[in-house]
């Protein structure tokens, strides 16, 4: 409890910093969707914003970084779930080109 | 819906949820689970899923034809696909999207019951194997039912709302173009097997739990390695995840994702054999104690080792094209995932009924619905092998052509096994009933002269499971013939001071 | 409790209430095990939602890119961030002891989240009255707003039941019958709600707005 104990004085200020972040990066999304850029792309990168975004929120908001085994089990089975659940995508790029991978 | 009732409401429900329930807080040392509402939902919530399914039978034109897996799109299209395919399917989705929360409010409850309330000493690694196998199961039970309930959801909205997900453009059934239009009938295989084939784990894990556990009592040893035994069991739990497209081979699936999932679905024998080789080095050499439980747990064994051969063949796609689909299939996986868990849930019965009733089962009759029942299941399910291998297709109604009358002899031979090997389970129905008003009564709390948590309570266990002491456990949940001390067998409760290399620190 | 006393019996005495369990392996309270779990679970639900999306809308020629304004969907998001900070400052005030701040920045929190829902809510409106249904919509493919309105509508559903329970919370947490720990709990799934929505909006909205 120490460390919950510590940040609770100085809580407030940092959880301000983070909010500012996570508004900054959800601005930055926006920013991604006027670019001229494909489809594609877009999603790359609007998807790698939204994982730091829930990153920080997860770290910061939800204190997984105040308990590490916690983290690990959390976020271990979680990825682990939401990677396997992607097999899908090979078939959708099948299904739209007719060929094994997207030209 | 035989299938469905089997996977959902006996193979999920019957050695996960229900020896679970009871057995899990007693080997953890907990006086109950952290959250009994939830434990209570679960059970009412299981019970109406149940209940939504069997009104199918008596609503519209009767239950859904699509088995358990419910491919669509004949499953999504509504009436026109056939009789029960409109208000059977939406209630079989219902039942099953309802089912899902159950098992998500039992699986909060079985990982927080092992996270959290352990007894004090009773470290993770000093968990017996049942206990394991039930908490290993809860986690996938956690992400896999989850990704399962909005595919049934969806698959209402296809019914109700005219929404068009599992349906392609331009489908034509009975002469008549669908007006749906757009979706894939793939999808449907990616989420439901997405969660199917963990789910055929989640129906064997506890399983081997159960298994390994009255084995060890059985042979008066532990295990060759505990800790093995815990890793591989978790490896099953997480390579299961990786695997499901293997029962897609057929279905016009990307080549690559064929590789893809062709690999794992081979590593995942590895795990699996290394159980196995697991309990047999450990058998070898030992002095088993024959009775019920642990004929059953020898006969899962058996099943898992016949029903798991044949998986090597169905797991390389150029094979599996030629057995898709036929009884080749059915049979590996009555074996390995259905009789195997029966077994399971037999050998459970058959060794926690003392400490549930406080009477013993009669052995005699035990051995005999064990025989009986080995020898019948056998006759069923190999047969199914050689008649996939002669290209005979599965869900046909008659076999009128030419290449399968020859196999029609075939199918009455396994008619009959099945309706002997049915007949017998009335041994056990009467063994059970019996046993439970007029047994013999108990000669202690301890019968089986086991070391884990649910043997140094009384008989049956008080409400909150040890009265109004809580145990404290020093040792190993195994701890059999150890060398210098005072027993055959040291309980986990023992304070005695033992000098064994096996003991976790 | 001495440890003479556990030597002889093998058993403890249920009044050393903390003394008799092993310590909870994440050093988490069952409940915050559990509401960590339902996460887990729940994001795995999202997922696939969002994979069903993914598959069809990559396998669909010519998706539609309806969104025009992005106005909307800017201040909900904006909206949603700021209801986790009041939320955070709610449970910060609850842990210092607090307790009319905790109660008032929990139910302010539901406010934002009942604000979020009525602007979803027109959004939804809006789109319906320019002919959108889950199986019909003017702009294409009729999957897009079937997806469209499954997934915030899952979204939606979330929220609603966040401001429900964010309401009950506070609520018996100013009757005494509810700590900061239950606060807390409620917390972590209201930044879940958050954090979801951090996917929905590039992944719905943005990916399909109008060029």
């Amino acid at each position: 409890m120490t460390t919950a104990e510590a940040h609770k004085d100085s809580g407030i200020g940092k959880d301000l910093v983070v909010y500012v972040f996570l508004l900054v990066l959800a601005a930055i999304q926006f920013v991604i969707a006027y670019q001229n850029i494909t489809a594609d792309q877009m999603f790359e990168r609007m998807l790698i914003v939204a994982i730091v975004e829930a990153g920080v929120a997860l770290l910061f908001f939800m204190h997984l970084n105040e308990n590490r085994g916690l983290r690990w089990f959390v976020v271990i089975s979680t990825v682990a779930v939401l990677l396997f659940l992607q097999y899908g995508w090979t078939d959708a790029h099948r299904l739209a080109n007719g060929v094994p991978w997207a030209k | 819906m035989h299938g469905t009732i089997m996977v959902f409401f006996v193979l999920t429900t019957a050695p996960f949820a229900a020896f679970g329930n009871f057995f899990l807080p007693i080997q953890v040392g907990a006086e109950d689970m952290p959250f009994p509402h939830f434990n209570m939902m679960s059970f009412w919530v299981t019970f109406v899923a149940f209940l939504v399914l069997v009104t199918s039978f008596f609503a519209g034109d009767g239950p859904t034809l699509g088995g358990w897996t419910q491919y669509a799109p004949l499953s999504a299209i509504g009436a026109v696909g056939g009789p029960g395919q409109g208000l059977g399917v939406v209630l079989w989705a219902a039942s099953i999207g309802i089912f899902c929360i159950g098992q998500l409010l039992g699986s909060l409850n079985f990982i927080t019951t092992t996270l959290d309330m352990r007894t004090r000493g009773m470290s993770l690694m000093r968990l017996p194997l049942s206990a394991w196998g039930w908490f290993i199961t809860s986690v996938m039970g956690l992400t896999a039912f989850a990704v399962l309930m909005p595919a049934c959801i969806l698959l209402i909205l296809d019914h109700v709302a005219g929404t068009s997900f599992f349906v392609a453009s331009n489908l034509v059934i009975n002469d008549q173009v669908l007006p749906h239009s757009g979706g894939s009938t793939l999808l449907w295989q990616h989420l439901f097997w997405f969660f199917g084939h963990p789910e055929v784990y989640i129906a064997i894990i506890p399983g081997m739990g159960i298994v390994s556990h009255v084995l060890i009592t059985n042979m008066r040893k532990p295990m060759l390695s505990h800790r093995v035994l815990i890793y591989s069991m978790g490896a099953l739990g997480a390579l299961s995840y990786m695997v499901y497209g293997h029962h897609m081979f057929v279905s016009g699936m990307n080549p690559v994702s064929s590789l893809a999932f062709s690999f794992p679905t081979l590593v995942i024998t590895i795990p699996s054999t290394i159980v196995v080789l697991m309990w047999l080095g450990s058998l070898y050499g030992s002095k088993l104690r024959i009775n019920s439980a642990s004929l059953f747990s020898l006969g899962f064994i058996s099943m898992f080792i016949s029903g798991g051969v044949s998986g090597f063949f169905l797991a390389q796609p150029s094979i599996d094209i030629m057995l898709h689909a036929t009884y080749f299939v059915v049979g590996h996986f009555h074996l390995v995932m259905g009789v195997a868990a029966m077994f399971g849930i037999f050998a459970g019965t058959y060794f926690w009924f003392p400490k549930m009733t406080g009477r013993m089962m009669n052995e005699t009759l035990g051995k005999t619905h064990f025989v009986l029942s080995f020898i019948g299941a056998y006759c069923i399910f190999m047969p199914f092998h050689y008649l996939g291998i002669a290209g005979n297709v599965r869900r046909y109604q008659a076999f009128t052509d030419d290449y399968l009358i020859p196999l029609i002899p075939v199918h009455k031979f396994i008619t009959y096994s099945a309706i002997f090997t049915g007949l017998v389970q009335l041994i056990f129905v009467f063994n059970l009933i019996h046993s439970r008003f007029k047994g013999a009564v108990a000669p202690n709390d301890n019968p089986w002269e086991g070391t884990s948590l649910e043997w140094s309570t009384a008989t049956p266990p008080p409400h909150n499971n040890f009265g109004d002491k809580m145990p404290v456990v020093y040792h190993d949940p195994y701890q059999y013939s150890v060398e210098g001390a005072s027993a055959d067998y040291i309980m986990q409760t023992s304070p005695e001071k033992i000098n064994s290399p096996d003991e976790e620190k | 409790m001495s440890q003479a006393d556990l030597s002889i019996h093998g058993q403890v005495s249920r009044t050393g209430a903390t003394e008799i369990m092993t310590a909870p392996t994440f050093s988490v309270s069952a409940k915050k095990m559990a509401m960590w779990l339902f996460i887990i679970a729940d994001s795995a639900t999202f997922a696939g939602c969002l994979v069903a999306y993914g598959f069809t809308r990559n396998a669909t020629p010519n998706w539609p890119r309806p969104f025009h304004s992005i106005t909307n969907v800017a201040v909900m998001t904006f909206i949603l961030l700021t209801s986790s900070l009041t939320m955070l400052i709610g449970v910060r005030s609850a842990q210092k002891g607090d307790k009319a701040g905790a109660f008032r920045w929990t139910l302010i929190t539901a406010a934002f989240g009942i604000l979020f829902a009525v602007l979803h809510i027109r959004e939804w409106m809006g789109m319906i009255g320019e002919g959108a249904t889950l199986f019909h919509n003017p702009w294409g493919t009729p999957l897009f707003s079937s997806l469209f309105f499954s997934i915030t509508g899952l979204h939606l559903l979330h929220v609603t039941g966040g401001v429900v329970a964010l309401i009950a919370v506070a609520l018996k947490y100013q009757g005494g019958r509810y700590g900061a720990d239950d606060l807390e709990v409620t917390g972590l799934y209201w930044h879940f709600v958050d954090l979801v929505w951090m996917f929905v909006v590039p992944l719905v909205y943005l990916l399909n707005l109008a060029h």
